[in-house]
């Protein structure tokens, strides 16, 4: 397959557009919080990580073969502030499954972004890339995530008890999922 | 880490390893389409089978993440195999594995299949030291969903279209058990009130 949706793709209050060089400063001021590395896999970042991270994310905007990702920077409309990220993995082409992610900035949290950003990936993958599910994982700890999943009417589909180890601690994981069927009756309702 | 503790003997089977014999008794069950769909790799005729018995036969111990035990669980009574049940070691830090089991249609509904599981629970936990232990079914299969929860089992997951399975989109179903919760489930029983002075 080949997907690549036309950039940037605007939201109400969003812009969703690849990730540039010019993104590391900001995406530094939160991969270095702990409170940001608390729920996802990686440690607190330095600015060189950083760096890394952003360099593999320029370009990567399109589905080709599966494993592939679509890494986009979101940005306010109001002030272009980079205030996190959002992100689709291409998990199955053959059962067309997607895999969403997001990280904010906590310095924007609680004002509907991320959900906002996600809704307009949701909709790329699921009537762009014509995906038939889309799944989303957090850490069952990490309220603020899940509830973002909830409000994109995405359903809970598991509740896994001290499956893995992550750094040290067992882990308790939520995997939330909507179908295409799901997306359209949510969009036309 | 092997399984030194075989065979194991419950209240009415004998879980052993399985031997080159066993290949008309599996044969009994792996035939049958409704057993086919659940098994891992294709048994639609003698040779097939004896592919398949022969994977069964060499996983004897687990030695690595990946290794599955796999055991023939047959009847006391008459020594009749009447399916079988394994272990997957699938995570070493976290002490992790999955149980799975096939069981000859002929014999169920008798808490053949309960009693089993049961036991590889037991040799899991007690013997291998696992920290928890997984299953899957297909949400269409009931008696499966029915056994793991009346073993204490906890529905964790209930995937809807993740994939394709033979053509056709699956809804799966994982349940999870954790060592304490089975110990504190089985390993300590009530004094019947009858007994108490």
């Amino acid at each position: 397959m080949a997907f690549v949706p036309d950039y940037p793709v605007e939201t109400a209050r969003l812009r969703l557009r690849p990730f540039t060089r010019g993104d590391v400063e900001a995406v530094f001021a939160y991969r270095q919080r702990a409170d940001v590395a608390r729920y996802l896999f990686d440690e607190p970042m330095s600015r060189e990580s950083c760096t890394e991270v952003v360099q593999a994310r320029v370009g990567q905007t399109g589905f080709e073969q599966e494993g592939d990702k679509i890494f986009l920077a979101v940005e306010r409309l109001e002030d272009s502030a980079m205030i996190g990220e959002v992100s689709l993995i291409l998990r199955s082409l053959e059962s067309r499954q997607a895999e969403l992610g997001y990280i904010f900035n906590p310095d924007f949290h609680g004002l509907g972004y991320a959900t906002e950003a996600s809704r307009a990936l949701l909709a790329l993958g699921f009537e762009g890339a014509a995906m038939h599910r889309i799944h989303a994982r957090c850490d069952a700890r990490n309220v603020a995530s899940w509830k973002v999943m909830e409000r994109l009417g995405m359903r809970r589909e598991a509740h896994f008890h001290e499956h893995v180890l992550v750094k040290g601690v067992w882990d308790e994981e939520l995997i939330y999922a909507m179908l295409e069927d799901e997306w359209r009756t949510r969009r036309d309702a | 880490m092997s399984a030194s503790d075989l065979p194991i003997e419950t209240e009415r089977l004998i879980l052993r390893h399985f031997e080159k014999s066993d290949l008309d008794s599996i044969m009994a069950y792996h035939l049958l389409p409704e057993v086919q769909r659940y098994l891992d790799r294709k048994a639609r005729d003698k040779t097939e089978c004896k592919a398949a018995l022969d994977g069964m036969c060499a996983q004897r111990r687990l030695h690595r993440p990946g290794d599955t035990l796999t055991l023939a669980v047959a009847r006391k009574s008459d020594e009749l195999l009447i399916g079988q049940a394994s272990l997957r070691w699938t995570d070493a830090t976290a002490g992790q594995a999955e149980v799975r089991f096939v069981f000859n249609p002929t014999f169920c509904r008798q808490g053949y299949a309960t009693e089993a599981v049961r036991a590889a629970f037991d040799l899991g936990f007690d013997h291998f030291g696992f920290h928890r232990i997984f299953a899957r079914c297909g949400a269409k299969n009931h008696a499966s969903a029915r056994l793991m929860k009346g073993l204490g089992m906890r529905l964790e997951a209930h995937y809807r279209e993740h994939a394709l399975f033979q053509g056709e989109w699956d809804e799966e179903l994982h349940f999870a058990i954790l060592d304490r919760e089975w110990r504190r489930g089985t390993k300590v029983k009530e004094i019947p009130t009858h007994l108490v002075a």
